[in-house]
């Protein structure tokens, strides 16, 4: 046990190397050096301007989303008890999909704030409709699952049409579905920051209960559970973090699939440590992708969430197989 | 028991990004207008420390004197500047320099390449030390202020921008990189070429129905006369054959029939296309166009990517030289 | 005798339905002709207009309907009846996105590859995606939420590699989405001499292996009892499904819900067990691709929109219909 505790600290290690590394990438590299120094106001004046107003804020915003995102699937796949659930899977990635392609394709010259508050409208919405369904008594977990499903289904079928109405504009749209941090900035980071103080500890409150949860409903209400009740304060929680992240940095994949598998493989299954375990790997695993993004093919970028659908999906395959063999 | 030390490793991460959000405000306090000093370091003529204020679509930005080094976001600012003999340092092209047409490029010179159109990279664009930056409404709004403390940042609507918008937008790049009047010479000079490709059309061609579209592997993208291609067209005294609200309707083979243009300009993104195979079909040699032997392949660069006045002239010319059979 | 005659009656019905359907996409579209102009345009002599827009274009894009429909729906039933498991479908397995996936990339790296090779490379594809939802699903019995929400991460991972596709290539391939949504719109004979021999062949197959298909929707158990190669039929139907749904996606883009919704459709009309399964199954999906695409030109008629998008909303909710039914059922 206590081996599988001590991984953690060796992920935060692991998380501020790659952050390093990741803010000394780009079209201008900058060495290791240079980053720490920069980041102690010492560095040379055009690094530092660089590192200070595109870098630093970027890799904050990837760990903030890429923890928010994780943990928001960690919730879902405890509370669904599927390991394949998560944010975008679910529909409420695509329901904030939906509104932002609205407001780029319905109302163009719209101020720029109004895309991430529709966007996190649309995640909203579709919360709103999961809620009714999980408000209802004695709902599967699994029925949750396959209405967000649905949901995700007609949303696209929405984007899809906007899109093909506007030839002209497909290509803002679909950077935003992808998902990418490009000309994001420290109000971003404030935009987010205080959902995620908010709601991580919250759901780091709810992890013995997400423990109980996962042994089923009958044990659950056996053991004092309101489960139907938990289960509203657990989706809350999920989409308010998702949400508040797929607003600012568009709805980035595999991140809240694949950080809380992996951490499910190394700490096992107790929330209270896989819950912070996956926050780590997934404000890693954002930061990793982000800075390999910027470095693949300057001075393009390709988006992050590319990226992550990239390297997290054949993963996430690989994973599954080894579990399979193992029989887990 | 251990599980319960996990809680302040946990919150450590957000401590940590909240620290070093913190040292990021910092930098930026201190480092906020080095760019913008880096650009003072040239000396600048004594004859252009005059202010201007320039309008664009955000709002206003100041000017002072003639900007050197500018950086422009997508192909129709590069064509302006061109033809104000102006080089940019920095153009966003897609990474791909072809895509700029021949005219334009040989009087850009070299330059550096920031990107996509969509997402110009930003640490480069900062890197070049710009003292002017001209962006586009829809893909760069949400980057303005970061553009702003770059250097100073006009933001037009080029995107939707037909024929005459884009001879405003014109206007205000002349004025903006302190050229008012050359600016307006050179538009005296582009109104009187136009004039003279107009006077060259052959009279039996006016009102002729033309349609520029781009066409790819799995679709024919009619450019309607609320296009930029379409609306040059008209101004040419031609007609479009595809009246539409929508800029680039998508046309299916029995819509390009009821269409029934006399003249069709093809920008073709590879080599082949769905015109290819409707070629096979008999409905084909019933499209006057067809019928007329005028069907011709244009550069989707030149026709439709350097909005300009450049690209304009060149076009224009070529459409009449087709129109008039060499 | 009771369950033939009904089938009989279903198989009438959706007949004539279907020839009215065919009458009527013959005769809407942007060219404005009545539905006895239409009819008549068909056997007009060849020079008129009329009759080479419904000859050349309309006719070919409604047969182009009902085979792909019949196509989709059959891969469909056969799914299910594989899998003994309601919600699979082209769509939900992940087969229409690693064809799309194919597509795209074929279109993107191999601009000079002739266009019958198209089909192949969509094959693979679908086989790549099938497999890949197959693998993440099938551990512990493929309950219909596994399929879902592997179909789901499957089909968004395949997403997001053809979105990059045609971000980094923008300048050849951003008109590619309309194709993407699935569409029938301009469509020739070229494009139903293409999927032709490929459906044909699938759905021949198919009905041969009738017998077998509807033993196995008995269960696993119960087909190796009775006698059943379970491992070759799988593999033949696994083939099927591929070459059925894999040619339309190369065709008309990846048209969704059809495969989803008909079976049940079907077993809806039939009540039980029929011989006529399959051939009513092809016959509906049929019947539902051609009204969905006449119904996709009057969206935002004049012009065209893409049908997928028509079938996702009609069947969006459909698979919310049958998830409240197996909550009800469970």
């Amino acid at each position: 046990m206590t081996r599988r505790q001590s991984i953690a600290p060796a992920f935060l290690l692991l998380l501020i190397v790659t952050a390093i590394i990741s803010i000394g990438t780009g079209a201008v590299s900058i060495s290791p050096r240079e980053v720490v120094e920069s980041l102690f106001g010492t560095g040379p004046k055009n690094h530092s301007f660089i590192i200070g107003e595109y870098r630093l804020p970027r890799v904050v915003l990837a760990m903030l989303a890429g923890a928010g995102l994780a943990v928001s699937g960690a919730i879902l796949q405890g509370m669904i008890r599927n390991p394949l659930a998560s944010p975008d899977v679910i529909g409420i990635t695509k329901g904030a999909g939906l509104a932002s392609a609205i407001v780029i394709f319905l109302f163009p010259k719209s101020p720029a704030y109004l895309l991430p508050l529709a966007a996190f409208g649309g995640a909203a919405v579709v919360a709103a409709i999961l809620y009714v369904y999980t408000a209802r008594k004695r709902v599967q977990p699994a029925t949750l699952a396959l209405v967000g499903i649905a949901i995700g289904v007609i949303c696209q079928a929405g984007i899809q049409y906007l899109m093909v109405k506007n030839p002209g504009d497909v290509n803002a749209a679909l950077l935003w579905m992808a998902g990418s941090l490009w000309g994001r900035g420290w109000e971003h980071v404030w935009a987010v920051l205080p959902w995620i103080l908010v709601f991580l500890p919250i759901a780091y409150s709810l992890a013995n209960r997400l423990d109980v949860l996962s042994l089923g409903d009958e044990v659950a209400e056996g053991l004092g559970e309101d489960v139907t009740r938990l289960r509203v304060v657990l989706l809350v929680t999920s989409v308010a973090l998702a949400g508040a992240c797929v607003a600012v940095v568009g709805s980035i994949g595999f991140v809240g699939l694949l950080s809380p598998h992996i951490a499910r493989r190394l700490v096992g299954g107790k929330h209270a440590l896989l819950l912070p375990v996956a926050a780590l790997l997934g404000a890693t695993l954002m930061v990793a992708a982000d800075g390999l993004g910027r470095w693949l093919l300057p001075p393009m970028e390709v988006p992050v969430g590319i990226v992550t659908a990239v390297i997290g999906a054949p993963y996430f395959l690989y994973l599954i197989g080894r579990e399979k063999r193992r029989g887990i | 028991m251990r599980a319960r030390l996990l809680l302040p490793g946990f919150l450590l991460i957000f401590i940590l990004s909240v620290f070093l959000s913190g040292c990021g405000t910092a930098i930026q306090n201190a480092q906020g207008t080095a760019p913008a000093a880096a650009t003072q370091t040239e000396p600048t003529p004594a004859a252009s420390s005059e202010k201007r204020v320039i309008k664009h679509e955000l709002g206003e930005t100041e000017i002072v004197g003639k900007p050197a080094r500018i950086v422009v976001m997508d192909f129709s600012f590069a064509d302006a500047l061109a033809t104000l003999g102006v080089a940019p340092v920095g153009i966003s092209d897609d990474n791909d320099a072809n895509l700029i047409i021949p005219e334009v490029k040989g009087k850009v010179g070299t330059y550096t390449s920031l990107g996509s159109r969509y997402e110009p990279n930003m640490e480069l664009i900062s890197s070049l030390a710009p003292d002017l930056i001209i962006a586009d409404l829809n893909k760069h709004k949400a980057v303005y202020d970061k553009l702003k403390q770059i250097a100073p940042t006009i933001v037009l609507n080029d995107h939707q921008a037909n024929y005459e918008h884009m001879l405003a937008n014109y206007a205000v790049i002349a004025d903006a990189v302190g050229m008012k009047e050359e600016g307006k010479k050179r538009l005296d000079e582009h109104q009187a070429k136009m004039d003279a490709i107009k006077a060259k059309l052959p009279k039996a061609d006016a009102k002729l129905k033309v349609l520029p579209a781009v066409v790819n592997p799995t679709g024919f993208f009619a450019h309607s006369n609320a296009s930029y291609a379409g609306s040059l067209m008209e101004y040419l005294g031609l007609e479009d054959a595809a009246k539409s609200e929508e800029a680039y309707p998508k046309t299916n083979l029995e819509q390009l029939v009821a269409l029934n243009p006399d003249v069709l300009f093809l920008m073709k993104t590879g080599d082949k296309t769905i015109v290819d195979e409707w070629k096979t079909n008999p409905l084909w040699q019933n499209i006057n166009a067809v019928k007329n032997g005028k069907v011709f392949e244009v550069a989707r660069n030149k026709w439709a990517l350097s909005r300009g006045l450049i690209g304009s002239e060149l076009s224009s010319e070529e459409a009449v030289t087709l129109l008039s059979g060499k | 005798m009771q369950g033939a005659s009904k089938a009989g009656i279903v198989l009438a019905a959706g007949m004539l339905l279907l020839i009215f359907g065919l009458v009527v996409s013959i005769s809407v579209g942007w060219t404005d002709m009545g539905v006895v102009s239409g009819v008549k345009s068909l056997f007009a002599p060849s020079t008129s207009q009329e009759h080479l827009i419904v000859t050349t274009l309309r006719l070919p894009r409604a047969l182009l309907a009902v085979i792909i429909g019949a196509g989709l729906g059959v891969a469909g039933a056969i799914m299910q009846a594989m899998t003994g498991n309601p919600l699979a479908s082209p769509q939900t397995f992940g087969v229409n996105a690693g064809a799309s996936m194919a597509v795209v990339a074929a279109l993107v790296l191999l601009p000079h590859l002739p266009v019958p090779f198209l089909a192949p490379l969509a094959f693979g594809g679908a086989v790549m995606g099938g497999f890949a939802v197959y693998y993440l699903g099938a551990a512990g019995g493929m309950t219909p939420v596994k399929l879902a929400l592997a179909g789901t991460a499957v089909h968004l991972f395949l997403a997001s590699i053809t979105e990059a596709f045609i971000l980094f290539h923008q300048h050849s391939t951003d008109q590619v989405l309309f194709w993407l949504a699935g569409s029938l719109d301009g469509a020739d004979w070229t494009d139903v001499n293409r999927v032709l021999p490929w459906s044909i062949g699938g759905l021949v197959a198919a009905f041969f292996m009738a017998r077998s298909i509807g033993i196995m929707r008995m269960g696993e158990d119960v087909a190796k009892n009775l006698g059943q190669h379970v491992i070759r039929v799988r593999t033949i139907c696994g083939i099927i499904v591929i070459v059925l749904a894999g040619s339309a996606v190369a065709v008309a883009g990846p048209i969704g819900f059809i495969g989803l919704m008909v079976p049940h459709l079907t077993r809806l009309l039939l009540g039980r067990e029929s011989q006529l399964y399959l051939p009513i199954t092809a016959l509906l999906g049929a019947l539902l691709l051609v009204y969905a695409d006449v119904l996709a030109r009057f969206i935002a008629y004049p012009y065209e929109s893409p049908v997928g998008i028509v079938t996702a909303f009609l069947g969006a909710p459909f698979f919310l219909y049958l998830v409240g039914k197996e909550r009800r059922a469970s």
